[in-house]
């Protein structure tokens, strides 16, 4: 069974803070003393189909100045982006073409070797993809802490938004739901500083998943939150039934309200939304 | 120099060690949640070691530094004939889909690199300060070594750092 037994809602609500849901206690999260909430600047461009190359490079530059910030011993506030890519696969450091299942010179999309940990994803429309740009040193200096938080982050927005009920399963990071992965993560650190990040299949099309070995898992398959939701939906009474079904568009914009608030709770951040404009790309 | 070895820590080093191998034996768990620090090392506050043996400095992570790192999965290095910076980074080290990257301790040529890292990563969580060796260098500056901490210092640094996280 893969929604919680009570769910308790007929319809899915445009924000997220109308369902209380009994969240699940964090997992395998050591608790962080409590400092005083710091400031975290947003770009939220989640609507926004953002080309992989020039998110990849403004991450960059962003990074570039916190690390002269921390260097001239400034303030180093930490920066959140989320977005949308246009169909991209990306690879990790370490990532092996034996993952892809067509040769990289006729690639169907567009393939980026990155300096981020992991194997091979894909991105693209319906998937939100956040990029934390923070510094450790505001939070806890452990990359295993961070991995953890990031998927406490996730499994909080699918539970508490969506009455999914999604887990960790050790040794592989990311978020599922039984066998499905619903977000993959994976992260660069320099000087404490991290970026890349996780991305959350919310109504993504997991077509372009087949044709690569995701996150080089072999045995394993990549869901969605609107692929849950139809699950559901197909499987029960019409009395129970989620009424009306959200659209693509809800779905994402929910998801992406949830995502902010969790992370803002489970990082101890206040979220302080920037402008920007898609021209400046 | 005879090397010493001496275990460095605390119920930090115990907390954080044992949390990321959860599943290990707990004879295994209790050698391992000591980091060790060597005699004759050099360290830096970014975690890694250097051993100045006459020309050529071998510079590789600290005990301490693979511990928290986890399992490393990819070593990045830079060619040999290129130059490394103090404090700037030379190459990366990937665990648990986190990629870091990793500092030079002093400036210098890079005069080897350790090709076995590349089949076998495991050697930096194995044999951090032995086969887990990373790069040589030429060292641009020896003056550089000074401003580096000695085994006593960097092991007092490892017990703050954890403590305050």
């Amino acid at each position: 069974m893969i929604l919680a037994t009570n769910l308790c809602f007929r319809t899915i609500p445009t924000t997220c803070t109308t369902i209380k849901q009994q969240k699940d206690p964090p997992h395998q999260l050591n608790p962080v003393i409590p400092t005083k909430t710091k400031a975290c600047e947003c770009f939220d461009l989640h609507k926004e189909l953002i080309p992989y190359e020039k998110a990849w490079s403004w991450q960059k530059q962003i990074v570039k100045q916190k690390k002269s910030l921390l260097q001239e011993h400034e303030d180093c506030p930490d920066t959140l982006i989320v977005l949308q890519h246009n169909p991209v696969y990306t690879m990790g450091t370490g990532s092996s073409e034996n993952y892809l299942n067509f040769d990289v010179k006729e690639a169907p999309f567009d393939v980026y070797r990155t300096e981020r940990g992991g194997e091979v994803t894909y991105h693209g429309p319906g998937q939100l993809v956040m990029y934390p740009i923070i510094n450790l040193r505001n939070h806890k200096m452990d990359l295993h802490w961070y991995l953890r938080t990031l998927e406490e982050v996730l499994i909080r927005v699918l539970s508490s938004t969506f009455s999914i009920k999604a887990s960790r399963i050790e040794g592989l990071t990311g978020v599922w739901v039984g066998n499905q992965k619903l977000a993959a993560i994976g992260i660069r650190v320099t000087k404490w500083i991290t970026y890349h990040g996780l991305a959350l299949n919310v109504t993504t099309d997991l077509t372009p998943f087949s044709w690569i070995v995701p996150c080089g898992l072999r045995h394993r398959q990549v869901g969605s939150i609107k692929g849950l939701l139809q699950e559901f939906q197909s499987s029960t009474q019409y009395a129970e039934a989620i009424k009306p079904f959200p659209d693509d568009y809800q779905l994402i914009d929910i998801s992406y309200k949830s995502l902010i608030k969790e992370f803002s709770e489970v990082f101890n951040l206040e979220i302080h939304q920037k402008a920007i404009t898609v021209p400046e790309f | 120099m005879a090397l010493r070895m001496w275990a460095s820590s605390t119920a930090n080093a115990l907390k954080i060690s044992c949390s990321s191998k959860p599943n290990v034996s707990l004879a295994f768990s209790l050698s391992r949640c000591f980091s060790t620090v060597l005699d004759g090392l050099k360290y830096a506050n970014s975690h890694e070691w250097v051993k100045h043996e006459g020309p050529v400095a071998t510079i590789g992570i600290t005990d301490h530094a693979q511990d928290h790192l986890g399992e490393v999965v990819f070593v990045e290095l830079p060619e040999p004939g290129g130059s490394v910076s103090q404090g700037k980074g030379f190459g990366a080290v990937e665990s648990v889909k986190a990629t870091s990257d990793v500092n030079s301790p002093i400036s210098g040529e890079v005069v080897e690199v350790n090709s076995k890292l590349s089949a076998t990563p495991g050697l930096i969580n194995s044999s951090p300060y032995e086969d887990g060796w990373m790069i040589k260098v030429k060292p641009s500056s020896p003056s550089e070594l000074e401003s580096l901490m000695g085994p006593k210092e960097y092991t007092k640094f490892c017990e703050e750092e954890d403590a305050s996280h």
